[in-house]
């Protein structure tokens, strides 16, 4: 990609210096008036973009809101108690969290999505950084099958490794849970792309310096790669969290469902309760979306490049 | 070093294969079931896993799990709710490890001839046979099949036609009747709806519970004189391409077209569209009563719609309970299952607050004299509709091994056909694709 | 892992470097490629072998005999299944591109310096958290004929829309699901990836006097090839295993026009109980798959 011009500091964590904002100054150059309008006008826009993706969620949400049925016959004709419910209540909300024990669900959901993503992480790490940064034999072919790996839909393998893991007596455990979410070939996909980024000479560097390979990995390219790293966390955490059929196939002990499962509990073959769904529905999505609103600092402007000034 | 790598991979590789080659399992096509058990007279002391579609507490399976037992203390039941779509999926993976787990299941009653075929239950006759006087006729025979007995049936239904009665009098409309010699018409229900729809402001003239689903539309096809939809030798030659069959679904799919029935809703939403009010007639299942009991809709119940000039026809089932072949506490397990189907009123729809049509004969009479059926007038007329339905004019889903395709394929085809879909064609269509998923039973 | 003490590493003889660097590629690979081959790939290799093999009866429990290519025969002769192939191509040729320029869109838009910026992001970003069941049902009663969404279309002046019930709108309906879900999911790897961009490479294009769509084309989108790509496979096989909305909202329907492969392959598996046409359907998945992901790895790859 690029190459830069003077060596850098190994495995300093850089970080834009004062200098940085000084020099951003030119872009922003033109006419006062015209910035302003430019920055109204895509503000509005952005604005507008989530209001476009926001409003099934907030239709779902105070769905959530109303008695049960009232969903349905709220919808047609269209006006204004389509989105606002005539009664509000919080029952769906009391209903999942008393009888349904969404509570519980949610804490081995989060449980179960938390150490896949340190296990995951910890997986995917060295082997991005491997498959990037060293050559040898046979990488193109390593790398082929972890693009396999994710390629593989887990439907089609689900039965038989329910199967292998009734005979690992991995059934109705945590583990039976973790497992087919730490071996995420997608999450070593992402981080490898980004890693064949990080100009080589920043490692070279380092090794001329005498740092170990998992020095460079864990003090080099680890800070340099947050963003991606967040990403690909947040890739192994979803994978889990919304995960549906596996669940079923090995957890049969109630205390140790997910939370996706207790939303099934929402509607049976006769009984259709819209509220508590949306609302178990909504629930679920709270903790990603607060996730990702606090890691959003960690989305900042290039700290790569800033280091090769 | 690379070298070693690849030879560590491949050992790996190998051994897991041989393990999963072992449990996939290609030593036994049969059942694992030997039949060499009884009903014991003393309980024996055990655990049992059983796998249910009711919910444990938002329907009450709790509370029958619980008084089984305070009444059999030796055994514990160790219950598991799966999801009505997800039983499948979960019997496949479980069954098929032959660990024993679950011991018992919920059986959908159509589906007894495809789980029976595929080893998954334990047959039941030599133990259960002589008991099942205590149950609706229609169910035994619904959970019976090649003479055998494969699981224990727990409930029942029917379907009943629901009105609104402000709308119809809005419109002037007289209410349909629960008397058997006034039964209404297919035709002239499409006929009032449509006026009601004109004169009483009703958004929608007629919704049915579960659109587009054969157990909803099978008494259409019967009553016009076309048949369950199969024929010959264990129900596996399709016949739902002939004169009765187009004639009812091009009934149906006018429906649709005049807007007597909107396009469009999915079974889970029918219920609540009704219960909004703007809805002049629903034909629905039985649970149905309940929730018009608990709602404020001035609502009234008649039998079921015949085709004009046909045989009156409604449709019935509902869920059974069946022994897994591999269990390793039969015993235990008939125990449970006895005391949920037959005991007293049947365990099931004693304990269970919210229970279906009970497939239990002292069960249903019970069930027809609680305060849903008694409390209003059209409770009563629910009452009765129920009753003389179920004894008189039921008729089962077809039985065939090929049930599930069926169901699938057909479920496709009324879709399609409430979509605008030409309804010879689409019929034709459903038969040759059941023609080809059939052979496999051939 | 090896110390090294640091005056060592220069002076260490090449066949020492060697073998430590082997040694790590195996400490830092193994783990992650174990564990990929043993809850993947291995299980997936069982399931190609099951496609060579038919039941002498129903269901699981029936024995297999090996049949060599009876179950590709099977479905490549059935009418309704080469229909699912191309159906399953077209989809993706159109929502794939389709997606992740609009991604791109997005992405572009909220790497601006604008004001409560995390929050927009947020807010795209919502919908892929949700639970697919829970959204597939709030869309199915959303484009209910007599729904809101159709209430929203006739108030400005378009009649309403048949949606899941034509055969010739399903498919943009389930799309358009899809899409809601999917965007801001791709959105934050691209949002990555235009971090990335040097502010030097914009300061560059500025004096040089190139305008916004130029800079774009010349400095932007090379550079993110690597993202690009990324995105670009991820994407493919996401939409080529989405089945969850297919299920929930159309089961196929209507005539057949939303039935995809991996809805093909699922339903034989698990509604149907024939595993070995099931496994035959998603190989034959996972084959297409690879070949598209191939060219996208050929077209984008790195030139250095």
């Amino acid at each position: 990609m690029s190459t830069t011009t003077s060596p850098p500091v190994p495995g300093a964590r850089a970080v834009p210096g004062p200098g940085a904002a000084a020099r951003r100054r030119p872009s922003f150059s033109g006419p006062r008036l015209q910035r302003v309008l430019l920055l109204v006008l895509l503000t509005t826009a952005a604005a507008l973009v989530a209001l476009a993706f926001m409003l099934p969620t907030v239709w779902m949400l105070l769905g959530s809101l109303r008695p049960g049925s009232q969903v349905i016959s709220s919808v047609s004709p269209l006006g204004w108690h389509t989105l606002v419910p005539e009664t509000w209540t919080l029952e769906n909300y009391a209903a999942l969290f008393g009888q349904l024990g969404f509570g519980r669900s949610m804490a081995n959901s989060l449980w179960v999505a938390l150490w896949s993503v340190v296990i995951g992480l910890a997986l995917s790490i060295p082997a991005a950084y491997v498959l990037s940064v060293l050559r040898f034999r046979g990488r193109e072919a390593v790398f082929a099958v972890l693009v396999v790996g994710f390629m593989i839909p887990f439907e089609a393998i689900a039965i038989p490794l329910a199967q292998v893991f009734t005979e690992w007596n991995l059934n109705n455990t945590y583990l039976g849970l973790i497992l087919p979410g730490i071996g995420n070939g997608l999450a070593i996909f992402n981080m490898r792309q980004f890693f064949l980024g990080v100009p080589i000479s920043l490692r070279e560097a380092a090794l001329i310096d005498g740092a170990s390979e998992l020095r460079i990995m864990t003090r080099l390219y680890v800070p340099l790669s947050v963003t991606t790293i967040i990403n690909s966390a947040l890739l192994i955490f979803l994978a889990q969290w919304s995960s549906y059929l596996w669940p079923l196939l090995v957890i049969s002990d109630q205390a140790k469902q997910v939370a996706p499962i207790a939303i099934a509990r929402t509607f049976t073959d006769t009984e259709f309760n819209f509220g508590q769904m949306f609302g178990g529905a909504l629930l679920i999505s709270v903790v990603p979306a607060v996730l990702l609103l606090l890691l959003q600092r960690y989305f900042a402007q290039s700290v790569a490049r800033s280091g090769e000034k | 070093m690379k070298r070693s790598t690849t030879i560590g991979v491949g050992l790996v590789l190998g051994a897991v294969l041989t393990t999963s080659a072992c449990g996939g399992g290609a030593d036994s096509a049969a059942g694992g079931g030997d039949g060499d058990w009884v009903i014991p007279s003393t309980d024996p002391t055990a655990t049992i896993d059983v796998v249910g579609i009711v919910d444990p507490v938002s329907e009450g399976m709790d509370e029958v799990v619980a008084a089984f037992e305070a009444d059999h203390p030796t055994i514990d039941v160790n219950y598991q709710y799966v999801p009505f779509d997800d039983l499948n999926s979960v019997l496949d993976s479980r069954i098929t490890s032959k660990t024993g787990d679950p011991d018992l299941f919920w059986v959908d009653q159509p589906r007894v001839p495809a789980l029976a075929a595929r080893g998954y239950l334990e047959d039941l006759t030599a133990q259960f046979s002589p008991h099942t006087g205590a149950l609706q006729e229609a169910t035994v025979a619904a959970s019976t099949y090649q003479d055998k007995l494969w699981s224990l049936p727990i409930s029942n239904s029917t379907q009943l036609l629901y009105y609104n009665l402000d709308l119809l009098e809005a419109a002037g409309v007289e209410p349909p009747s629960t008397d058997p010699a006034e039964r209404i018409t297919w035709q002239q229900l499409k006929e009032d709806a449509a006026t009601v729809q004109a004169e009483g402001g009703a958004a929608n003239g007629l919704l049915l519970g579960q659109p587009n689903r054969y157990y909803q539309l099978e008494p259409l096809p019967v009553s016009a004189g076309g048949g369950v939809g199969a024929t010959g030798e264990d129900n596996l030659t399709p016949a739902v391409d002939n004169e009765g069959w187009v004639e009812s679904m091009t009934y149906y799919g006018s429906l649709f077209e005049d807007g007597v029935h909107p396009r469009g809703i999915p079974a889970e939403q029918t219920n609540a569209t009704f219960l909004a009010g703007d809805t002049a007639y629903m034909v629905e299942g039985n649970w149905m009563v309940g929730k018009l009991a608990d709602s404020d809709l001035n609502w009234g119940a008649a039998l079921n719609p015949v085709w004009e000039g046909g045989e009156p026809a409604t449709p019935n089932g509902s869920w059974s309970v069946g022994i897994n072949p591999f269990s390793q506490d039969k015993e235990a397990a008939a125990v449970f299952l006895k005391w949920l189907a037959l005991d007293g009123e049947s365990g099931y729809a004693e304990h269970r607050p919210y229970a279906e049509l009970p497939a239990n004969l002292a069960g249903l009479e019970a069930y027809l004299a609680g305060p849903a059926f008694t409390g209003s007038e059209a409770g009563q007329q629910a009452a009765e509709v129920i009753a003389h339905e179920t004894a008189n004019t039921s008729v089962p889903r077809v039985s065939t091994v090929g049930y599930i395709e069926f169901e699938e394929i057909l479920g496709r085809a009324f879709s399609d056909i409430a979509n605008g879909s030409d309804p010879q064609g689409a019929l034709q269509g459903a038969q040759q694709e059941l023609v080809n998923a059939w052979q496999q039973y051939q | 892992m090896t110390t090294v003490t640091a005056p060592d590493a220069s002076t260490a003889r090449p066949g020492r470097r060697r073998a430590r660097g082997l040694g790590t590629i195996l400490v830092f690979l193994a783990p992650a490629v174990l564990a990929i081959l043993l809850l993947r790939i291995v299980p997936f290799v069982g399931a190609v072998r099951s496609t060579l093999f038919t039941r002498e009866g129903v269901g699981l429990l029936a024995e297999e005999r090996f049949s060599g290519l009876a179950n590709y025969v099977t479905l490549f002769s059935d009418e309704l299944f080469r229909e699912t192939l191309v159906r399953t191509l077209v989809f993706n040729l159109v929502l794939n591109p389709l997606q992740i320029a609009l991604a791109m869109l997005v992405a572009l838009l909220l790497t601006q310096r604008l004001p409560a910026r995390g929050l927009w992001r947020t807010a795209v970003f919502i919908p892929c958290t949700i639970p697919l069941v829970g959204s597939s049902i709030a869309w199915g009663v959303a484009l209910r004929p007599d729904g809101p969404a159709n209430g929203i279309l006739s108030a400005l002046g378009i009649g309403p829309q048949p949606f899941f019930t034509s055969p010739s709108q399903a498919l943009v309906s389930i799309m358009v699901v899809a899409s809601w879900v999917g965007i801001g999911y791709w959105m934050l790897f691209l949002i990555a990836g235009l971090n990335d961009i040097g502010e030097e490479f914009y300061e560059a294009a500025a004096l040089d006097g190139a305008g916004r769509w130029r800079t774009f084309w010349s400095i932007t989108l090379p550079m993110m090839r690597r993202p690009l790509l990324f995105v670009l496979v991820a994407d493919t096989v996401a939409n080529f295993v989405l089945f969850v909305p297919v299920q929930l909202l159309t089961n196929g329907g209507p005539e057949n026009s939303t039935t995809l492969l991996m809805f093909d392959a699922y339903r034989r598996t698990y509604t149907y109980s024939t595993p070995n046409l099931g496994a035959t359907s998603t190989v034959v998945l996972t084959l297409i798959m690879l070949l598209i992901v191939a060219v996208q790895f050929r077209l984008l790859r790195d030139r250095d």
